[in-house]
């Protein structure tokens, strides 16, 4: 296979995966504190357009970023009153998220269209992009990329080996556990859903502000349930996350590229696959685990906390 | 919070139920307006002009009630999976195969008679969306695949189906590269009712309602389809063929989204192309969670989300409100709905204060017998 | 406060506890002493009050007038975690326990002591206390790979890591094996050792007399006695001061002479079964014994058709398992009544007439619709006759209390008329007279079907079988008249595997 070509599918899967492990990671978060929120899609395009205005009106893509985390945020807490404290159906309160979150992003953004903002670029890192194979595909990349690299140990570091991971979980596993122990499960799920949903919101910002550096419609176009999909297939645990994202970003890349070097495969067909192959993966996932091992959800995941009598 | 802690009822709520849906609307409008009055446009007049555009004239309540048919079957659909647990949010794509399957047979069959022709689209609309909902279903049952992430993804093949049908094969040679088939011929096209704009798929839904209510409460399978929505165990312990009954359930519900998606190319468009897309599998969703599996309140829902679409249309004309503004407020909705349905299941009750016991008495001389 | 002798203070007082719940009274002016260094057994039948007070003790609940006093300092807690700031712990029969965490990371949460976590610290800190208390367990083990016995002790070991003085726990050896008890009696005496004081719910009166120091007897709310262990002569001396009458409710039971074989099984076994064989016949009841998790669920779901049998045979009236569950027809043959009440015999959110069309459906059917009409006037002739409240056939099932819940369901599966009846735990959960109720139903069923009773209550056990089936460890011990007496006797020792003539029967 001729690297020439491998190399750049490489590096651009990469890039376009970012978005999704973001995504990814940050439902994965709410998740692991027992909070299902299907509003990712909603989440992560109001994030995108928060962190486009921002960085337009500013000129500072940095505090676009930081808009784009804060809206995920904003969006997602929608959700926590919802379900925390009104304790609806987690299910139906996430579909009424994606619902509301892209008619706000649609509608607040349809003047934009079109317009530019300054966004992020590569940023090749000494030596490090020299490296053969990895250099370019790795450190040939922008700073949000970078960002990501140390989420993925920070994310796995946080549960593993801190007091508030470990209560997180436990607000995810058992909450009555969590409570008999003299903690607050409703405050920690809190916890994991503005958290969650700031990292969901940094992964719209990278679309608007990195991958592209400008507005359109449908920006998001379905990476936020591939991210829901793939924390199912990364049984909750951050390296897989890692793995599917950039397997998605792929999948995108090569589609496009396809396209860019006009196939006569139609345009429709090819934009299936990663729908598909969001299927293939579940599908994969689901037999891997066979019937004896049982899910590896968190116990308690879309089990409302009902209050005590 | 605030000095009040929820409680579980012990009764039933009784008429505080009734009042929720119409308190969660009023205040999901109040958003709403209050969304547009941040932007310049004044709440009141908006919602004049919503209201106008929904009911303020004849030709505004066909347009509703137009609306209304496919919002209708796809609740219908939507509603029956619902009840029994599965979530299905795959109508949209399941509404995209009826179109398709429905106007394959318009497109091989021109020459027939409309009382041919369509019948069999509406067999070919019912067996293309069945098709595609039991995917999902199957998936769920012998892999326990979730159906909420592969109805999703259906969805999105779904339309991408259908647009690769429009603008490849079933591409109309005369509409200059616009993607659309050919014009459907005239035994294709549901007729309207004489002296209205309304269509046959209309008295089609009232039918369909009728029946489905007639089969939930009068036959077996109806109150099996019920009480399966308890949960495997309990149908397994009354001997009611759990899979078998998810599986109907999610081919009936692809059928009727089928149906709506059908009715659409044919009476509205009279052609497919990707237009018929409007999102109306989404807002079945909202319709389904608020009024359960019960047809008469679906038939009321889907009328007021549809009056909802086309006084949001209003509004884009009058005020320029983007068209997106509709779904915020069918989120704003379901979202109220969802935090008022607390009220159903629980009261607040102020919480006890410390308990003012009188001071004991001083610790007694020591005994070793309690009486 | 007054000075007091150390070892004649009670380190919890309970005095004039009362709590309503609606219009009962689930214990009315309870007064109790808790001292350190002793066990002390809290026994009472079903609905007595035990669990409520001790909720009250452990903070769950507040109640309605009196007060506790803690080492003689009045507290009200208005959370079970200031009741453990205090130093009154419970360990409940459902063990609340993330499955995922290791025993470590369990026994830690909540009080963790640092921001970063060293698994290898903390599980050298659980390590220290579980040997200080001779509690074996490996710290580093995921819960979810723990015996009952094992998990029971990691709740312990949570207690003792907030240093609870008082240790409560609530009916403990429902799910253990007779080896697990003893190795919590003996952890019990490990407790007391260091001047803690163990309080123990219970309903069962051989482990009152052998670990509890001191008894407290409550029936209907109230603290009827309490006395020092060395007061109580015999289990059945202490079962008539807990029932408060000539023990054991009397039912009329008539022996029937024994009708057809209708049900056979033999050589059952697979997924904890090993070599069931038992026959029932039309007329008597068969009652089912042994301590919970012994084989009795997979045995009720392979004969109520829930469960393929693995090997061995079972004919239910004459055929085969698979040809009977074929096309089980919905009369005249067998029906299922579970331990799970609102779960699984009826659908919590449906009505009266519903929850009869569950297993009647086909009855009221004409071709594929139903016979609405007649369903309700049949269940209205049910309700009445079995005195179910409310009568009002639109009534939700969970708005009826346990009781009537289950004459509920005996109606509906009895109006099926059949031939074999398996009732599960049937009086679990209610009160004195619905129990009545339940059994006097259940002996009438038996003229026309053969009734498999699974229970753990011996007394119920004993009251309404004609033939006793005593399991352990998924095998049918002994099968023998419940007129035995010899056997009877040895009931107990049957329970925990060891067959007559073994040492300790």
């Amino acid at each position: 296979m001729n690297p020439d070509l491998i190399i750049p599918l490489l590096a651009a899967a990469v890039q376009s995966g970012t978005p999704v492990l973001f995504a990814t990671l940050g439902e994965m978060f709410t998740e692991k504190s027992g909070v299902l929120n299907l509003g990712v899609e909603g989440m992560m395009l109001c994030g995108a357009l928060a962190a486009f205005v921002a960085s337009l009106y500013t000129g500072s893509p940095v505090l676009g970023l930081l808009a784009g985390g804060l809206a995920g945020a904003l969006v997602g807490s929608l959700h926590g009153l919802v379900c925390l404290t009104f304790l609806g159906n987690q299910v139906v309160s996430g579909l009424a998220l994606t619902i509301l979150g892209t008619g706000l992003a649609d509608a607040l953004g349809t003047p934009l269209v079109g317009r530019i903002a300054p966004g992020f670029g590569p940023l090749a890192l000494p030596l490090l992009a020299d490296l053969p194979l990895l250099g370019p595909v790795l450190f040939r990349q922008d700073p949000l990329v970078y960002l990501s690299y140390l989420l993925v140990p920070a994310f796995w570091f946080f549960f593993a080996r801190t007091r508030p991971g470990l209560r997180l979980i436990a607000a995810g596993e058992y909450p009555a556990a969590a409570a008999a122990a003299g903690l607050d499960p409703v405050a920690l799920r809190w916890a994991g859903i503005l958290g969650g949903g700031f990292l969901v919101g940094l992964g719209g910002a990278y679309l608007s502000l990195a991958y592209t550096h400008l507005w359109t419609s449908n920006l998001t176009a379905g990476r936020g349930w591939i991210a829901v999909a793939l924390v199912i297939f990364a049984a909750w645990r951050p390296g897989r996350a890692v793995a599917g994202a950039w397997l998605f970003g792929g999948i995108m890349a090569f589609q496009l590229r396809l396209q860019a070097a006009g196939t006569t495969l139609p345009s429709s067909l090819l934009l299936m696959l990663p729908y598909a192959t969001t299927v293939l993966v579940l599908v994969a996932a689901a037999m891997r685990r066979g019937a004896a091992r049982g899910s590896d959800a968190p116990e308690a995941l879309s089990v409302n906390i009902e209050p005590e009598d | 919070m605030f000095g009040l802690t929820a409680h579980k009822r012990t009764e039933p709520p009784g008429w505080g139920s009734v009042c929720i849906f119409p308190a969660a609307l009023a205040l999901a409008l109040f958003l709403g307006l209050g969304l547009l009055a941040l932007t310049g446009r004044p709440p009141l007049a908006v919602l004049g002009a919503l209201l106008s555009g929904a009911f303020g004239s004849v030709r505004a309540v066909e347009e509703t009630l137009l609306k209304t048919a496919p919002i209708f079957l796809c609740s219908l659909g939507v509603a029956a999976t619902f009840r029994i647990k599965v979530w299905n949010i795959g109508a949209e794509g399941q509404y995209a195969l009826g179109a398709v399957g429905g106007t394959a047979v318009a497109l091989a069959f021109p020459g027939l008679p409309a009382s041919v022709l369509l019948p069999l689209m509406f067999l070919g609309a019912a067996l293309a969306g069945a098709l595609w909902a039991a995917i999902p279903a199957l998936l769920r049952q012998r892999l326990a695949v979730n159906e909420i992430i592969t109805t999703l993804m259906l969805n999105y093949l779904g339309i991408l189906f259908l647009d690769w049908l429009v603008y490849g094969p079933w591409k109309d040679p005369a509409s200059h590269g616009f993607p659309m088939t050919a014009l459907f011929a005239p035994g294709a096209v549901l007729p309207r009712i004489p002296g209205t704009r309304l269509h046959w798929g209309l008295p089609l839904c009232a039918a369909l309602g009728l029946g489905l209510w007639f089969f939930l409460s009068r036959t077996r399978l109806g109150f099996e389809l019920k009480a399966s929505g308890e949960g495997r165990r309990t149908a397994t312990y009354a001997r009611m063929p759990y899979d078998a009954l998810v599986l109907l359930v999610m081919g009936l519900c692809g059928a009727l989204a089928g149906w709506a998606g059908l009715i659409e190319t044919s009476a509205g468009l009279g052609r497919l192309q990707p237009t018929v897309m409007a999102g109306y599998g989404f807002t079945a969703i909202v319709v389904a969670w608020l009024a359960r599996l019960r047809p008469l309140a679906i038939a009321m829902a889907a009328f007021l989300l549809a009056a909802l679409r086309v006084g949001v249309e209003n509004l884009m004309l009058d005020f320029s409100v983007p068209a997106a503004f509709g779904r915020i407020l069918e989120g704003l909705i379901l979202l109220c709905v969802l935090a008022g349905q607390f009220f159903t299941t629980f009261t607040l009750r102020r919480s006890k204060p410390l308990a003012p016991n009188p001071a004991p008495e001083p610790a007694p001389k020591p005994t070793g017998e309690a009486a | 406060m007054a000075a007091a002798p150390p070892d004649t203070h009670p380190l919890v007082r309970l005095e004039g506890i009362t709590k309503h719940f609606g219009a009962v009274a689930a214990n009315a002016d309870i007064r109790l002493d808790i001292q350190p260094g002793k066990v002390l057994a809290l026994l009472g039948e079903n609905g007595a009050g035990k669990s409520t007070l001790m909720a009250i003790l452990s903070g769950r609940y507040r109640p309605d007038a009196g007060h506790i006093l803690v080492r003689g300092e009045p507290v009200d807690f208005a959370s079970p975690r200031q009741a453990i700031d205090a130093g009154i712990g419970m360990v409940y029969q459902h063990f609340m326990l993330a499955s995922r965490l290791t025993v470590a990371e369990n026994v830690l949460l909540g009080q963790e002591g640092a921001f970063l976590l060293s698994p290898r610290k903390m599980q050298a800190q659980v390590a220290a206390l579980a040997e200080e208390y001779g509690l074996g367990l490996d710290p580093a083990a995921r819960v979810a790979d723990l015996s009952m016995g094992e998990r029971q002790r990691v709740e312990i070991l949570k207690l003792l890591h907030r240093r609870s003085r008082v240790l409560i726990f609530d009916e403990p050896t429902a799910v253990l094996t007779p080896g697990e008890t003893a190795q919590l009696f003996a952890a019990f005496r490990a407790l007391v050792a260091r001047d803690r004081a163990v309080v123990f719910i219970t309903h069962k009166l051989e482990e009152v007399l052998e670990v509890a120091d001191e008894v407290a007897i409550l029936r209907r709310g109230r603290v009827v006695e309490t006395l020092p262990r060395e007061r109580v002569s015999t289990g059945r001396d202490l079962a008539c001061r807990m029932v408060g009458r000539e023990v054991l409710l009397s039912v009329d039971k008539a022996p029937l002479p024994p009708g057809e074989e209708v049900l056979t099984v033999s050589g059952l076994s697979g997924d904890g079964l090993e070599g069931v064989s038992l026959s029932l016949r039309q007329g008597e009841i068969l009652a089912v014994v042994g301590v919970a998790g012994n084989g009795q669920k997979p045995l009720v779901e392979v004969l109520a058709g829930l469960a393929p049998p693995r090997t061995g045979k079972v004919l239910l009236l004459g055929q085969d398992w698979n040809e009977f569950y074929t096309r089980p027809s919905w009369r005249g043959s067998l029906c299922y009544i579970p331990e799970d009440r609102l779960g699984l015999a009826t659908m919590p959110g449906m009505d009266v007439v519903d929850n009869v069309l569950l297993t009647t459906r086909r009855g009221f059917s004409r071709g594929p619709l139903l016979d609405l009409g007649r369903a309700r006037t049949v269940v209205r002739d049910l309700v009445e006759e079995y005195n179910v409240h409310p009568r009002d056939p639109n009534a939700l099932a969970w708005q009826l209390s346990g009781g009537n819940l289950q004459k509920l369901v005996l109606a509906r599966e009895f109006y099926r008329d059949p031939r074999i009846i398996i009732a599960e735990q049937p009086t679990q959960g209610l009160d004195v007279a619905a129990t009545e109720e339940v059994w006097e139903r259940l002996l009438l069923a038996r003229g026309a079907a053969g009734v498999l009773l699974v229970t753990g209550d011996l007394v119920e056990a004993l009251q309404l079988a004609d033939r006793v089936a005593v399991m352990f460890r998924g095998r049918i011990m002994d099968t023998f008249p419940a007129t035995d007496r010899e056997k009877v006797a040895g009931i107990g020792p049957l329970m925990a595997g060891m067959r007559p003539g073994e040492a300790g029967a």
